[in-house]
């Protein structure tokens, strides 16, 4: 009787170890696919900040050109002469 | 309008996709508590656990694609974004260059206004004709073919100072200047036969004068013999054997072939001659002496 609950008891631990190896082993799988997701997400965030600013660049080389035109057009518009002749 | 509206409508559904993410956070969170709970606080462990992994699991993978779609979505109107600020920067640069063009001619009208000398077109490289005698031809420097060359340039130079010459034309003017040039050339090669020709001439009269020259020292030698005859028979023989030396020595004039040789020889000939003179004076003062003494 002894040796039958030997036996019974040895096979439940193995059944646990290997349910714990299997728990593990999803913890791990996630915790990896986790992560990978947050690198995708580091780099995302530093190429959007590096377009919003090449485009932020962009418009406040255009505003001040815009501006200078502006300020030609109105010269040339103020001297009503030299359209004339 | 429509451009607008797409704009509008993509904004609007990148929002909404933010909007959605946002809220994932809490429901994860509650999620979490609610499986926290359960596992502690069932019988049925293990069923709980494999409940929970799999909720874990499809959780991911949701929060995955919000994550995907937002990224999408943001890139893309950022791109827009770029496109349109492009756009804007070629319009922009297109009325900097009609502003820089009106300032341009404004100020050449300006300029021509206050010009006091006269408007001299020009005109483009192709209608100036290149000067092609420098580049081909060498000429002698002589006074005709410097003249008509002088002539040649001035012509150039009128064709290109007046109206404007098509290509055509200045092709016919260059066929016209290299068929003068052609002609000048052969001139030039008729002048040089010229010249040899009279050369040639030169030398013939050259000889015609020595030969005179000779006709007279022969004619002048004749006298002497003429004027110089005895009356008796031993002067007679004495100059019959002077004609013979005189026949002798004139021979060899005709034989000689150049001008300078024929001077030497002459020279000799003339001593010669003058010897054969002071040879004949002395025969006859022999001759006397020999009659003085057959009387005595």
């Amino acid at each position: 009787m002894a040796r039958a609950g030997g036996i019974t008891n040895a096979v439940n631990v193995g059944i646990a170890v290997q349910a714990d190896w299997e728990n593990r082993e999803f913890i791990s799988h996630i915790s990896l696919n986790v992560h990978r997701l947050f690198d995708f997400l580091v780099q995302f965030e530093a190429t959007t900040k590096s377009k919003l600013a090449s485009l932020n660049e962009k418009l406040d080389v255009l505003e001040r050109r815009l501006e200078l035109l502006e300020v030609q057009v109105g010269n040339a518009s103020a001297n009503p002469s030299l359209f004339a002749t | 309008m429509t451009f607008d509206e797409v704009s509008m409508e993509h904004g609007k559904s990148f929002i909404f996709a933010l909007q959605e993410l946002k809220n994932l956070r809490p429901q994860l969170y509650s999620a979490a508590d609610y499986c926290e709970k359960s596992y502690l606080n069932s019988d049925k462990k293990p069923m709980v656990l494999d409940n929970m992994k799999d909720y874990v699991v499809r959780a991911l993978v949701n929060a995955v694609d919000h994550l995907g779609t937002v990224a999408y979505k943001l890139s893309d109107i950022l791109e827009k974004q770029t496109f349109d600020v492009s756009t804007m920067d070629l319009k922009v640069s297109t009325l900097n260059q009609r502003l820089l063009t009106w300032h341009m001619y404004t100020d050449k009208e300006g300029l021509r206004q206050q010009q006091l000398l006269a408007f001299i077109p020009r005109h483009h490289k192709h209608y100036i004709l290149p000067n092609p005698v420098n580049k081909k031809v060498h000429f002698i420097p002589h006074r005709k073919i410097g003249a008509r060359q002088n002539s040649f340039q001035t012509r150039t130079r009128l064709h290109s100072s007046g109206t404007p010459i098509s290509k055509t034309l200045s092709w016919h003017l260059a066929s016209e200047t290299k068929s003068t040039l052609k002609k000048q050339t052969s001139r030039t090669s008729k002048n040089t036969k010229d010249s040899k020709f009279y050369k040639k001439i030169s030398g013939v009269f050259h000889l015609l004068d020595s030969e005179g020259s000779t006709r007279m020292k022969t004619s002048a030698a004749q006298p002497h013999l003429t004027n110089g005859v005895p009356t008796s028979g031993a002067a007679t023989q004495t100059m019959g054997a002077t004609g013979r030396d005189a026949l002798k020595h004139s021979k060899p004039l005709t034989t000689y072939g150049s001008f300078d040789d024929r001077n030497g020889r002459e020279a000799v000939q003339v001593h010669t001659r003058s010897k054969s003179v002071l040879s004949s004076f002395f025969v006859k003062q022999t001759a006397a002496k020999l009659k003085a003494g057959s009387v005595l």
